[in-house]
This record gives C-alpha cells, structure tokens and sequence, in this order.
C-alpha cells in the first residue's frame, strides 16, 4: 500500500544519528518522517551511559552550536559532570556527562514529539524505491510504501546483526531488538561497499549488590558544567558520583583459562573492533604484563539499580563472565541483570560517500553513524545532522553545506571518513584535527552557528543569544586592545601581584593578557583595568583569543594556503585514465574514490602532491579549451 | 591561486660567468626592497649589493622586477642576476629563503605561469611532462640526499620525536586510563635529546654539504695505470711523485681543485694489488677509507693494458650505493689514433692521456655531470637544500616548543609542527599512524 502522503525526506532509525538528522531536516522546514522499529527506543543509549569526552565533547558542541538536540538533552539528563583535561588547555578541554537512561530518551522523543514538520511511524524498513540512479522512497515490512525525494539511512549495529555471548550467536539489532536483514541484502544487492565491523558492550550489575565501602568515589566537578550553549546548571537533576575499581591478576586468570570458549579468540567473530575500546579478554591478551585494569562504575539512573562497569566489555561465555566479574573487588556478590556481548554489523566503505553523507552511487540517499564505519554517539550525532541538513536541502533544490575540516570537528570526522576510510570503528581523537588549536569546544558557536542561521536550522532564541555574547565578546577584545597600563599610575606591588613583575613600560590590557600567568579574572583586580564582563562565557572567551592569537594565525595562514585546493571541484563524470602523466595506480585510485575536490584527492593516502599538481594542470587545461570553444 | 613566493636558480648551475636566482609570489614589492635596500623600477636593469641578513656583502649584481601580470608566472617576478659560481647562488637562495620565500617545487614556475594563462596551449602540453620529467629525478636526487649517514640520523631523530609525541598525544587524548605517561617521562629530558640529535644532523649535513666542501673524489686504480700522472695533470702542478716504478704512490695524497667554481677534493690512492711490503699494506688500507668517504670514484687503467680495465671487484662491492664511479682509461696517447681521446661513453667512460692533456676536459665535464651539477634545475644539491630548510623548520619548532613545555597543547602543536616538517622527508606519518604506535605502546580503553 502507498502511504498517501509523500516526504521531502525520510530518515531510517530513531538513535543518535536518526534523531539529529530527523530533527535537522524537520528544523530546515522540511517535511520530514522518522521511521524507527519501536518508538519506545527513540534516542536510546545502547552502551554506555554517557555523553562526550576528549574529541566527542567537541562534536557534541558543535552539533549544539548548530541546533542540535544532544547537548540540550544532556542538560536535562545528566546525573553527573565533568571538564576533562581541564589544565592541559582550552583547545583539549572536553566535557563529559553520565545520563540518567531514561531521562535522556525522555528529553530526545519529547524533541521529537514537538518538533513541527516531523512525524514519527512506527516500522520496519525491509527495501528502498529507487527510479533510476535515485531514491524514490522505501518500504516497510509489512508493504507499506513512502515515498521521498531524500532517504537517511542511520541503521546503527542493525544490519546483518549477529550477538556473540561465548560459542552461542544469533542475529539481532542489539540484545532485546530484532535486526535488519531484507535491508542488508538488499543493500548488498545495490553493490555498495560492504564490510564488518565488531563492538562489545558489558555486562550490566545490580548496584543493590555492589559494595561501594570497597570502591573509590569519583565525584563529578564544582561548579556543575554545562553542556549546551543554551542551557544552565538549574535544568540538570540530582547528581550521583561514578565508582572505580580494578581487575585483579586473579580476574585475569579466569579469563584466560575462558579464551578456549571466547568467540573473539577461536575466530567466530570476523569483524575488526575498536582498538582503542577492546574487550576485556584482548586488553589482557596484547597488554599481558599489566596486572590490573581500571574500571568506572557508572551509574544507569536515578530511577534504576543497573551499574555499567566501564571497562570489561566481554563476549566471553556467561558463566566466564560471572567468574570473572565475582573476582574483582566489591563486586563479589554482585548480581548481572543482563549479559556482556559482542555485535558484529554490516557497514559500508564511507569512501562511497560525498562530503554531504550522500552516497555517490543513488542519488539522494544519504547514510549516517554505525553505517558509515564510526563508532559512538557523538559520532553517530554529527553525522546525522549533517545527512539531516544536507537530504533537507537536496529535497529543496539547494546545494550541500559541507564543513570543513579547519572549521570543525565534523569536517574531519567526514573528511577522514570519504578519503581514508575506515580500517576500525572510526572514532574522534583530537589528535586527528590539524587544526586543533582553532577546533575548540568554547568556540563551537562562534565557529558555526552564523553558518546554521544562514541553513535555517538555528531558532531565533540561540540566535539572539549567540549575537550578544559574540557581540560582547568583541567590544571587551576591543577595549582591552585599546587600554593602557601605565606603571607610573599603576602601583608597583599591583603589577607584582597580577602580572608576576613590574612594568618597565605601558602595556595594554591585550598585552598583558596574553602573557602565561595573567588570567582574565586576576587582570581585571587591576586597579582601572575594569570593570570585568559578566557573562562567564564571554571571559572565557576573550582570554582565549588573546592567549592563543599568535598561534590561531599562524594556523588560519596554513588554512588559507590549502583553501584554494579545497576549492578546487572535479567535474563530473572525469576520467582520470585521460590525465596525463598520472601512473596508473594513481588513476585507479582516484577513479576508484572519485574525491569531490582537489584537497581530498590530495589526503587519499599514495596521491603525492606530483599528482595533484597534474591534476591541477588537467582541470586549466579543460577550462582552458572550453573556453576556446566558447 | 598560489599565496606563498617560491624561489630557485634559474639558470643551470656551476656554469657560465652570469648566474640568475628567480623568485616568483604575490606582491613581492616589501620582499624586493628588503633584499636590495633600495628603489628598483619596473623591468629595468638596476645595479644592487646583495647582502645577508647580517648586512654582508653577498654578492654584487644586476637586480630585475616585472610586476604582475606582466612576467614568466603572471604573479610579480624578481630576477637577480649574479656571478656565476654556485656558492653565490646557494647564497642568494638561502637569503630569499630567509625573507620568506620557499625553495620551488620541480617544475614550479612553469606550473604557475601556465595557471595563470601565461602559456598556450602547445606550451601547455609540455608542462605535465616537464612536471613528470622533473619530479622523477627530484625523487632520484632526493634518495641520493637521503643515502648514508644522513638517512640514519634522520630516521633516528624521527623515532625519538614519536615517541616524545606519543606520550603527549596520549596524554591528551586518553586523561582517564591511568596512563600518568608524561609524570613517568622525562619530557624535558626527550626534547633536549631530539633538539641536540636535530642540531647534530643539520651541522654535520652542512659539512658534509657539498657547497661547503666540495666533491671527495678519489683516484683508485691498479698500481702504474698513471693516476698521479692524472692527478698533477687535473692539479696543474707536480703534486704527486710520478716514476715507472708499480707503487710508488704509499700513501693518499689529497689536493683539492675546483671546476667551475666548485671545489674538488682528489685522493690519489696506492694502487691496489697485493702489497709487498708493510708500508704498501697501510697505504692500500688508507686506499680503502678514502674510497669509503669518497662522493665519486675514477677508476684509472691503462688502454695499454686491457688486464687492467675491470674494476677491482673488492672495490666494486664496497661501492655503497651512492658513490658513483667512472671509469678513465689512461695512455691513449699510446694508442692508434682510431681510438683517440675524449670520447666519453654515456659519461660512464672517458678516455684521457694524462700525459698530453687529452680528454681531460670532457673528464672535468664528466664529473659535474656525474655529480649532479649540470643539465636541469634539480640537482642533488637542490634535495639537499629541501631537506636543510625541512630540518630547519623542524628546529624552529622543536625550540618554539622548548618555551611551551608547561602549556601542553602548544607543546604539543609545536611538536607535530616539527614532526610533519621532517615527515616531507621521511614520508608521510599520520594521524591515525600516530594513533597507532598509541595502541600499540599502552592499553587504551575503559
């Protein structure tokens, strides 16, 4: 049966990536369908329960910076807070919060339920409509047909999932949901790129029976941070602190008298993990002579008793992972409410995808999260807000919005996704973004959410609120530049106190500013250097700029140098064969991946920059002869 | 499309009495008059000192500026235009490098000029194989750079310089796993060793440069085949003591001379063969290191006597992979006019008589086209100087990063900054390689 309405987009899958994308196309006006198998899991957390961290916290931000429902929700549903690198630097520092479970798909469905030009329906989706080399809609299971002009595939750990617990698997979406398997095939059938993946997750306790006398309380930070630029420590509830614990040379014992029976190690499993989130029996396998791993109890909820132990994801057999979790202290008479697993998932070579998420091969069919090789929920997030903005605008006609990598997060997430792609579940360090001083989460807003307003996906209240803060921030930047500190009329022992030394000449409050010791707060306890903003974001920021100015510079120079190649499009349909003077594994390579610009052919791992220089000749002399025959 | 000014000797280098240094980038006008101090009008000859940024006189010349668009590359243009040696125009380079400008990629210039329409068509054609053609042998006199000493030092300072950025990286990245790696490390201590490791190879490599020390060639031979002969013969003067007599030569003799301005040094060795007394059997040693130190070998023999001719296949094998060879047949003054002098075989054979002086200007020509110092603009020379200015770019940050230590993200960017300057050396080392040696070196997961 034809569903009678028709769609300008529709998004497939209710996690983070269907949500955000969901919301995005519906926030660009769009009319929009979220289909997901059961409403009842909208924005569920299906590890572990929490939001951000080193990399994943910047993502968060700028999801947020951009209208996005994460950091907000997090807001509503963290239980406890934390900024972690807190000394190390601004550019590293990251926010990290443990949710309350079922506040959180709380505060994401009631997003969902309010948001105008969505609506929600509950099915299945076994098979898309394409006409041609484009995507027509999809079908349910029960034959239900939608037709669209863009489809958003955020299928998670869905597609083709197989649950390992010890030698026993069996197919499944994730324990408790049934998987997706007439998509599979029929994804397969489409020949797209498709490879496996694995992840893990632990099993769940019963904090009833955890004794916490045993254990080291982690308390979240004071003052309580805040997650959303719009948000405030008032909209959190009640905060409950993490516990840690460790295995022990025992714990390590019965798991490696369990590898005989562990999917992973007799080579059941296929699919490649994450390296830098292994299971409990590989940690002590590659790492043999640490006697001991550390493990974070997080709390579930308020509501709820489950703890999840941060730590000792395990596909080991039930009775193994009773032993072994008995072993570790204050967790001997613990009771597990559900068992550790690990899923293998179908994923596909997201170097089949445009700088939009929209697949090279159908025409409007975008695909965001596990799907595309990553790994978490800040991940899965970015990704489907860019695919729910850029279906949204291919259903009106526009061109893509594709960030870059020197001005976000989400650039570089993308970015390494399309030109490397992935060997592992992909993951977001700092460490992969170039530009990290310039990439930080204080400065998410001012980065992106001018850009955001222009795509329409920014409300008129963050909006007003970005423009005040951005405009204080400049006007106290301004009076600081222009405001002098003459050591004549300054005492000297003020100097001392603030700056660390006298002054031998007049500086101005910029001057000073910039210098290692001197923070916003201590400068303006100089006498006439105030009065100081109110606004704690705005301090903020204005200290930043002035410390990291020489450094932002130096970078934005190197950004304006690879500019033009980013700006630098291959037309359609090339043929790289016809370049001339490219070796052919070259020309494979890039027929093969078919980069959009220049400076993405350019981070194909084995393009040297002979060959981008070439190219570059290729594409003038194109322009050149067309130009002739105008 | 180009922001960055690039600069590089335009005319063939070690040749001719004028020698031309080209630098071609957007508004080069505050350039120009920081190179010559003073006025220079548009495309006409002005006569100016060039000098270093210590106000040394460099070298005296005639100073050329054509403004956009009217030049070669379409961008402003200076031509300087000096004596001919290739110490002044290496010095040239080096002081526009200073000023900011960039040693040019191979085949750069034409690269621009045809960006910016300055080339037809038919020209055009040519510009993907002259970047072809140019950077095929930038690559080959890159591995010639990198051969020996210098690749090893390189490749050590790089391994340090990871593992100094895994601890820190790590640090980032990874605050809760309990890694405590840079309280454990001596962070410090790393750096000092990296940045004397870098200072260490950058001196060395500038004496082993061969602007600054010329070419070490040595005369090797059977006993008698006349390379003293052959010595005095390219010195000018009665250097070595020259008889009949198979061995009179005991000991290396060394002279330097130059060609075209480049400094030659010659080690005239004991001829090889099984000595005969304790005396040869130290000079036949000595033979050994010099040949081990030497940047080109001639391999002398006597037309005369054709048992002479193979080389010794000691030597041959000892011939590590960047010492090139030559091989000069001597006498042929002694032979049928048929086979007379100077004939050079795909440069890897010269026949000469040192006696009459003939074929040893083809030899002379020979050796710098041996070495790398004639024909096109890349030379090894030119590999040499990329990789200098990379570990100079590497210095400047490892010592930015000295001043960071406490402030760890910047000490971590000066240290990546420094880590990709020496990655265009070594290749490519990326983030996710970076994220790699991580993994592998400490448990990372909760």
């Amino acid at each position: 049966m034809q569903f009678s309405e028709s769609f300008d987009v529709i998004v497939v899958g209710g996690g983070h990536a269907g949500t955000e994308a969901a919301l995005a196309s519906a926030r660009s006006g769009r009319r929009t369908l979220l289909l997901t198998h059961n409403v009842e899991t909208l924005g569920q957390m299906s590890c572990n329960p929490s939001i951000g961290g080193i990399g994943k916290g910047h993502l968060v931000r700028e999801v947020d910076a951009l209208g996005g429902a994460m950091a907000a929700a997090t807001d509503e549903a963290g239980i406890q807070f934390r900024i972690l690198n807190s000394s190390k630097g601004p550019a590293v520092r990251a926010t990290r919060a443990q949710a309350d479970r079922l506040l959180y798909k709380h505060a994401i469905r009631t997003r969902l339920e309010n948001r105008r030009n969505l609506l929600i329906f509950q099915q299945s989706v076994a098979d898309l409509t394409l006409d041609g080399e484009r995507v027509a809609g999809v079908v349910t299971e029960l034959g239900l047909r939608f037709s669209a002009r863009a489809v958003v595939l955020t299928t998670g750990t869905f597609l083709s999932g197989l649950i390992h617990v010890g030698l026993k698997n069996y197919q499944a979406g994730r324990a408790g949901d049934p998987p997706s398997i007439s998509l599979a095939l029929r994804l397969r059938e489409l020949k797209l790129p498709v490879g496996r993946l694995k992840t893990g997750t632990p099993p769940r306790l019963d904090g009833r029976s955890i004794d916490f006398s045993k254990l080291t309380e982690q308390p979240g930070d004071t003052p309580v941070p805040v997650f959303s630029f719009m948000g405030s420590a008032a909209q959190h509830p009640a905060q409950m602190p993490c516990w840690i614990t460790h295995t022990s040379a025992h714990t390590h014992d019965i798991i490696r008298a369990g590898l005989d029976r562990s999917p992973m190690f007799t080579g059941v499993i296929e699919g490649i993990g994450p390296r830098y989130c292994p299971s409990i029996e590989d940690k002590i396998s590659r790492f043999a002579d640490k006697t001991s791993h550390q493990i974070f109890l997080e709390p579930e909820g308020l509501t709820v008793n489950e703890y999840y132990p941060n730590g000792i994801s395990t596909s080991l057999p039930f009775d193994v992972q009773c032993n072994l979790v008995h072993s570790i202290t204050g967790l001997e008479n613990v009771h597990i409410t559900r068992p550790g697993y690990a899923i293998e998932y179908d994923y596909f070579d997201p170097r089949g995808l445009k700088s939009s998420l929209e697949t090279k091969a159908i025409q409007g069919l975008f695909f965001a999260g596990q799907i595309n090789g990553t790994t978490g929920y800040e991940e899965a997030a970015a990704q489907g807000l860019l695919a729910g903005i850029n279906a949204a605008r291919l259903a009106a006609g526009e061109d893509a919005w594709c960030p870059r990598r020197s001005e976000a997060y989400l650039g570089v997430l993308v970015d390494d996704l399309i030109t490397r792609g992935v060997s592992e579940p992909y993951r977001m360090f700092t460490s992969r973004a170039e530009y990290r001083l310039s990439l930080r989460e204080d400065n998410a807003d001012l980065r992106l959410t001018e850009i955001g307003r222009t795509l329409g996906i920014v409300d008129d209240a963050r909006w007003c609120r970005f423009e005040t803060k951005r405009a204080a921030v400049s006007r106290e930047c301004e009076r600081l530049r222009t405001s002098w500190v003459n050591p004549r009329i300054v005492a000297r022992h003020e100097c001392e106190r603030v700056v660390g030394q006298a002054l031998e000449r007049e500086y101005t409050l910029q001057d000073l500013l910039r210098r290692p010791a001197v923070t916003y707060e201590t400068l303006m306890t100089l006498p006439g250097a105030g009065p100081a903003v109110g606004d704690a974001q705005v301090a903020e920021q204005v200290e930043i700029q002035a410390k990291y100015q020489g450094y932002i510079e130096r970078q934005q120079v190197e950004i304006n140098r690879q500019e033009a190649y980013e700006m630098t499009r291959f037309p359609a349909g090339l043929d790289y064969r016809e370049v001339h003077g490219l070796s052919i594994e070259v020309q494979q390579k890039l027929n093969k991946h078919r980069p959009e610009t220049l400076g993405q052919a350019a981070r194909i791992s084995g393009i040297t920059p002979a060959a981008i220089s070439l190219l570059l000749v290729h594409l003038k002399r194109g322009f050149s002869d067309a130009k002739k025959i105008a | 499309m180009a922001n960055d000014a690039i600069v590089a000797i335009a005319t063939a280098p070690g040749r001719g009495a004028i020698g031309v240094v080209r630098v071609s980038g957007p508004h080069l006008a505050p350039f120009l008059l920081a190179l010559v101090n003073k006025v220079v009008i548009a495309r006409h000859a002005t006569r100016a000192d060039f000098r270093n940024a210590d106000g040394g006189l460099i070298d005296q010349g005639l100073v050329l500026y054509f403004p956009a668009p009217h030049s070669y590359t379409g961008e402003d243009v200076i031509e300087l235009q000096g004596h001919g040696g290739p110490v002044v125009m290496q010095l040239l380079v080096a002081r526009c490098v200073e000023l900011g400008a960039r040693l040019a990629e191979p085949g750069e210039f034409t690269k621009r000029a045809f960006l910016n329409d300055k080339l037809d068509l038919a020209q055009a054609e040519s510009v993907a194989d002259l970047i072809d053609a140019t950077t095929a042998e930038a690559a080959r006199c890159a591995l010639r750079s990198l051969q020996g000493d210098f690749s090893r030092q390189i490749d050590a300072m790089v391994s340090d310089l990871v593992g100094l950025r895994i601890l820190v990286e790590a640090t980032l990245d990874f605050p809760e796993e309990e890694l405590d790696v840079l309280d454990n490390s001596n962070t410090q201590g790393k750096l000092a060793a990296v940045r004397e490791q870098l200072a260490r190879v950058i001196e060395t490599s500038r004496r082993g440069s061969l602007l600054r020390d010329g070419i070490h060639v040595v005369l090797a031979g059977q006993p008698n085949v006349g390379k003293s002969s052959l010595m005095n013969r390219l010195a000018g003067s009665a250097r070595a003591i020259v008889t009949d007599i198979p061995g009179t030569t005991r000991d290396a003799i060394r002279e330097t001379i130059a060609i075209q301005g480049i400094p030659l040094h010659l080690i005239d060795t004991a001829g090889l063969r099984e000595p005969q007394d304790e005396v040869e059997t130290i000079g036949i040693s000595r033979t050994w290191e010099a040949i081990s130190e030497a940047d080109l070998v001639l391999w002398v023999s006597d037309m005369t006597r054709p048992e002479t001719h193979d080389i010794d296949p000691t030597l041959a094998g000892r011939l590590s992979l960047g010492v090139r060879y030559l091989h000069v047949l001597n006498k042929c003054d002694l032979m049928p006019p048929s086979s007379g002098g100077g004939q050079a075989d795909h440069v890897s054979k010269v026949h000469i008589s040192a006696l009459t002086g003939v074929g040893i200007e083809q030899l002379r020509n020979s050796v710098l086209d041996i070495m790398g110092w004639s024909g096109g603009s890349e030379t090894t020379f030119m590999a040499r100087a990329r990789h200098m200015q990379a570990l100079k770019s590497a210095q400047n940050h490892l010592d930015a990063a000295l001043l960071c230590v406490g402030r760890l993200e910047l000490f971590a960017e000066e240290l990546t900054l420094a880590q990709r300057a020496l990655s265009s050396i070594t290749g490519e080392f990326t983030a996710d390689d970076l994220l790699g040696e991580i993994f592998s070196r400490f448990c990372i997961g909760k």
